[in-house]
């Protein structure tokens, strides 16, 4: 099968997931691996971020939280965004443009997620929801149908956030999860100790920078191989002439999960060979 | 012929449907004596109670105060002028302008009362004009204001007219809310007995007897104009207590011999029953004279029979025996509960009645060289029917006992169990009597727990003192709510009354405590930071056992989360959906305001309705929810409302279609006649609006 087929298929499941709530099923215990609004009328997970806002609000020593996080972490890492969260999909669908774009601005999305957790404490309130494009699709949009929210400033601030982002993405691809998302953020710091990653085999490696030209996050899968924001989801493996990429689980630090160490570069600064 | 029958059976079917009727009008001063001048003190203040438009310049001392009658608030001010001169201007008009002249008092010793006529606007009823006297007590900061309107009426019951009055207890300017009461002539004697302990006074919801027939209030309308009578169960009649009666049975074990006794054991001797407490000091200082007395006349047959209203035997044997008081002594530890000073309707203390060799009521509350003088007429009275016509009766103007010290407890109170807290109770006293001997404590908190005892000492006038209360942690499990009981005294002149007052407070119970171990749990977190952050120097195996023991700690994490509750509690959060937390709406924080068209419009809804207003605590918009709905509810005394925590009861909300897809959603209000719930907080009032308008 098909990579890509199969990264679908999980990616349905992630949805599904986030929808389960159709089946009358209430909300569980359960954290979603992912950025979906628990406010969503069909979640039955507990949105991490939303969740992280009101323990500090609570001043709550997040021991489930974090547990959960880094068990989550340990077994994808950002896998989740590329395999699973339903935000990372709409992101993934509506990825026309796989460029490289402004690198640097990638740490953005920690200063989200410290900004997140400073605004819920210094001012006791979940900011970050008020904004959240995935709560404007889920939650907003849902709830003015059923009737609880009217078109008020804090809807029109929340659709306002969600056609910048999908702006944003169809400018550059995923873009919410290069450079804004705060749960890619922290998943991200997992990302290197994973049990999910790319492996590279550096002895096939011809540096060629296809790869790069596939990567939907503008990563240079070779020299960047599992960085914090690659997203694993393996659109590199199959653009690799030579067969040096693979990607399935393995211990953190075995052979091919670290980035090749390059001599040079080896056509243009950068790596990525110019577009033909 | 047909068409009067119809009419006659309508017409009876009408009457007795409904019941009686009795309109109402003002009562004139020689049907009501003064117990239809109720009182309350009101404190004064240096600011106006609302922007009125007034140049004080000119007063040396101006001290604002505002009547509520109704809807209607006047603000009032009472102004001392350069020349000593003192005045009250009064709004009668609620113009917020204080332009008429000052209002002419009448000067009496130390005090100075002006008469006012003010219109009571009773939400739901018609306008009426309420007479009220404002009495200074000069250089004080506060007035009392007298008055009652008191209503009365004739009540026809077989044929015989009985007079039916009611007043307005709490000056509040409606009829028929707490504290009002009404009196009727059951005796048709035509004097009507409405003291405090007056046998023919009633609390609203008391029914009352006249010959063989029972009624209680079925309605009363908020203007005093009328008042519906439907029948009752019969209800014994109360005994009067008035000379020329028997005075009701006494059965009491006494306190110094144990043995048994009773009033009607002691005919034949003049007898003094007397209600006392080691607490109230003018019942203290009668102790030597009585102690004189009795040594002197004991031998000639008088007797006194004290009815202690302690609720300490220690301090009562203590006073007994230090005073070598040898009288029959009835102690029940009740306080004002007590079985026989509930039949005698004692209100307050010393209350004494001196009792013919017959066992019936001569005199009452005499003291001093009047008491002995008529002990020794009774002694040498003969065993025949003494000419003693009973006379009117002299009580001292008071109202029945009502609480002084308003008490403030936090809206919840957060504790942890096995540890348990503590939490501050605020009281205020609202009057211008001292509150003494005040013990605050909480009870009811959980089976097994002891009810901690604080005790405050003595609240001066229009005082405040705040005191913490400990709460043990629960033994049998926790309560989610609690009793802050007060008890306390508090004399008019030489009348004490006992007052015990009670306010609930809710508690909310946090994590379970913790066991301490060597090393503190939050280590856990601690390692999982450090893991990451050296996992970016490691390559090789080194960092696939970073991994695996990073997989190892966030188990541990987990686990710890789950034993801590904090599953459930994620559980809770996300099971709750409020509005303004996840941006559906704006949070609104604001102390919630209702224009005047709104408030016409909640008067003039003529229905009933409750609202259920359903919150959570971390939930930002909910208080401005919870305080709107109370505000709506003081416009119109028809509509109440309760407060419901829907995360604790979460089957409330189910059922109440708080719960949409799961989730909680708050701020909701239930409109419990229609069904309809209202979300969320935008446009609240106008959605209240319309949704009482459904109501019909």
């Amino acid at each position: 099968m098909k990579l890509r087929t199969l990264r679908r298929g999980t990616q349905g499941l992630g949805i599904l997931l986030g929808v389960f709530g159709v089946t009358g099923i209430g909300m569980t215990h359960l954290l979603f691996p992912g950025l979906h609004c628990y406010a969503c009328p069909l979640a039955i997970t507990v949105c991490p971020i939303g969740l992280m806002q009101n323990l500090i609000v609570s001043g709550t020593v997040p021991f489930y939280f974090l547990g959960a996080i880094a068990a989550y972490g340990l077994f994808l890492g950002r896998g989740w965004c590329g395999w699973f969260c339903p935000f990372g999909t709409v992101n993934d669908l509506l990825s026309f443009r796989k460029v490289r774009f402004v690198r640097a601005l990638s740490p953005v999305k920690l200063l989200v997620l410290v900004g997140t957790g400073v605004a819920a404490w210094r001012l006791a309130d979940t900011w970050f929801c008020k904004l959240c494009p995935a709560a404007s699709l889920t939650a907003s949009l849902p709830y003015l149908g059923l009737g609880v929210a009217q078109v008020n400033a804090p809807f029109l601030l929340h659709m306002g956030t969600l056609a910048a982002v999908l702006l944003g993405i169809a400018l550059v691809a995923r873009f919410w999860c290069r450079y804004l998302c705060p749960m890619g953020g922290l998943l991200s710091l997992f990302n290197r100790v994973s049990f999910f990653g790319l492996r590279l085999q550096g002895d096939r490696c011809t540096e060629c920078g296809l790869c790069a030209r596939s990567c939907p996050m503008g990563v240079l899968p070779h020299r960047e191989i599992n960085s914090g924001d690659c997203v694993k989801c393996g659109e590199c493996v199959p653009s690799c002439t030579s067969s040096a990429l693979s990607i399935g689980f393995s211990l953190p630090g075995v052979r091919g999960r670290d980035p090749l160490r390059s001599t040079g570069p080896s056509s243009g600064s950068d790596g990525v060979p110019p577009r033909q | 012929m047909k068409p009067t029958l119809v009419i006659f059976a309508v017409w009876a079917a009408f009457a007795l449907g409904v019941g009686q009727e009795v309109r109402l009008g003002p009562a004139p001063s020689d049907v009501v004596a003064d117990w239809a001048q109720a009182f309350v003190p009101l404190r004064l203040r240096a600011t106006p109670p609302q922007p009125v438009e007034f140049d004080t310049g000119g007063l040396l001392l101006a001290q604002w105060g505002e009547i509520g009658l109704g809807t209607a608030r006047y603000a009032f001010l009472l102004g001392v002028a350069k020349n000593g001169e003192v005045g009250m201007w009064v709004d009668s008009d609620r113009d917020r302008r204080l332009m008429e002249g000052a209002l002419a008092g009448v000067r009496g010793p130390g005090k100075v009362e002006w008469r006012v006529e003010l219109l009571a606007t009773p939400a739901g009823g018609e306008p009426y004009p309420y007479p009220l006297t404002v009495l200074w007590p000069e250089g004080r900061g506060y007035v009392y204001l007298l008055g009652g309107a008191a209503r009365t009426g004739e009540l026809v019951v077989d044929g015989v007219g009985a007079t039916f009055v009611l007043v307005d207890g709490d000056l509040d300017g409606v009829f028929g809310t707490k504290g009002d009461f009404y009196a009727v002539d059951v005796d048709r004697d035509g004097v009507v007995h409405g003291d405090p302990d007056g046998h023919e006074r009633f609390a609203l919801g008391e029914p009352f007897t006249v010959g063989e027939k029972s009624f209680r209030l079925s309605q009363i309308s908020p203007s005093g104009s009328l008042v519906k009578l439907g029948s009752a169960p019969y209800a014994a009649p109360k005994p009067p207590l008035v000379p020329g009666f028997p005075a009701p049975e006494i059965r009491f074990t006494s306190l110094l011999d144990g043995r048994s006794r009773a009033l009607s054991d002691l005919r034949g001797k003049v007898v003094l029953v007397d209600f006392w407490a080691t607490w109230c000091e003018p019942c203290k200082a009668e102790v030597p004279f009585l102690l004189e007395l009795y040594k002197e006349h004991h031998a000639a047959g008088f007797e006194i029979v004290g009815l202690s209203l302690d609720t300490s035997e220690r301090d009562l044997r203590e006073f007994l025996s230090a005073k070598g008081i040898r009288w029959p002594i009835a102690f029940e530890g009740k306080s004002w509960d007590n079985s026989v000073a509930q039949l005698y309707r004692v209100y307050q203390i010393p209350t004494s009645y001196l009792l013919d060799r017959k066992g019936i009521i001569r005199y009452r509350d005499l003291h001093g060289a009047e008491l002995a003088e008529k002990v020794v007429e009774l002694l040498s009275a003969s065993l025949a029917p003494a000419p003693v016509a009973p006379g009117p009766v002299a009580i001292p103007v008071v109202s029945a006992p009502r609480p002084i010290l308003e008490i403030r407890v936090p809206a919840e109170v957060g504790l942890v169990p096995g540890e348990g807290g503590s939490f501050a109770v605020r009281l205020v006293n609202m009057s211008p009597y001292d509150a003494e001997e005040v013990k605050v404590s909480a009870l009811s908190l959980s089976v097994g727990t002891a009810s901690p005892e604080v005790e405050a000492g003595t609240i001066p006038a229009f005082g405040e003192r705040e005191v913490r209360l400990s709460v043990e942690g629960a033994a049998g499990g926790p309560s989610r709510s609690g009793v802050v009981e007060v008890l306390y005294h508090y004399c008019i002149g030489d009348s004490c009354f006992q007052i015990q007052d009670r306010a609930e407070v809710a508690f909310a119970w946090g994590e379970a405590p913790r066991a301490t171990s060597l090393i503190p749990t939050w280590w856990l977190l601690v390692f999982i930071g450090v893991g990451l952050v050296v996992a970016v120097f490691l390559r090789g195996r080194a960092l696939a056992a970073v991994g695996l023991a990073l997989v190892g700690l966030s188990v541990a994490s987990l686990v710890v989360g789950y034993l801590r509750g904090q599953a459930t509690q994620a559980w809770r959060i996300g099971s709750v959906l409020c509005t303004s937390c996840v941006g559906i709406e704006e949070v609104r924080a604001e102390v919630p305001t209702l224009s005047p068209a709104d408030r016409a419009a909640l008067v003039a809804f003529a229905g009933s309705a409750r609202l259920v207003v359903f919150s959570t605590p971390w939930c930002k918009s909910c208080p401005y929810a919870k305080a709107l709905v109370g505000e709506v509810a003081r416009a119109n005394p028809r509509i109440t409302y309760e407060l419901v925590d829907a995360d604790q009861d979460r089957t409330r909300a189910e059922e109440a279609g708080v719960v949409q897809s799961g989730r909680v959603i708050v701020p909701a209000i239930l409109i419990a006649e229609t069904k309809r719930v209202l979300f969320g907080t935008a446009d609240l009032t106008a959605r209240i609006l319309a949704a009482l308008g459904e109501i019909r």
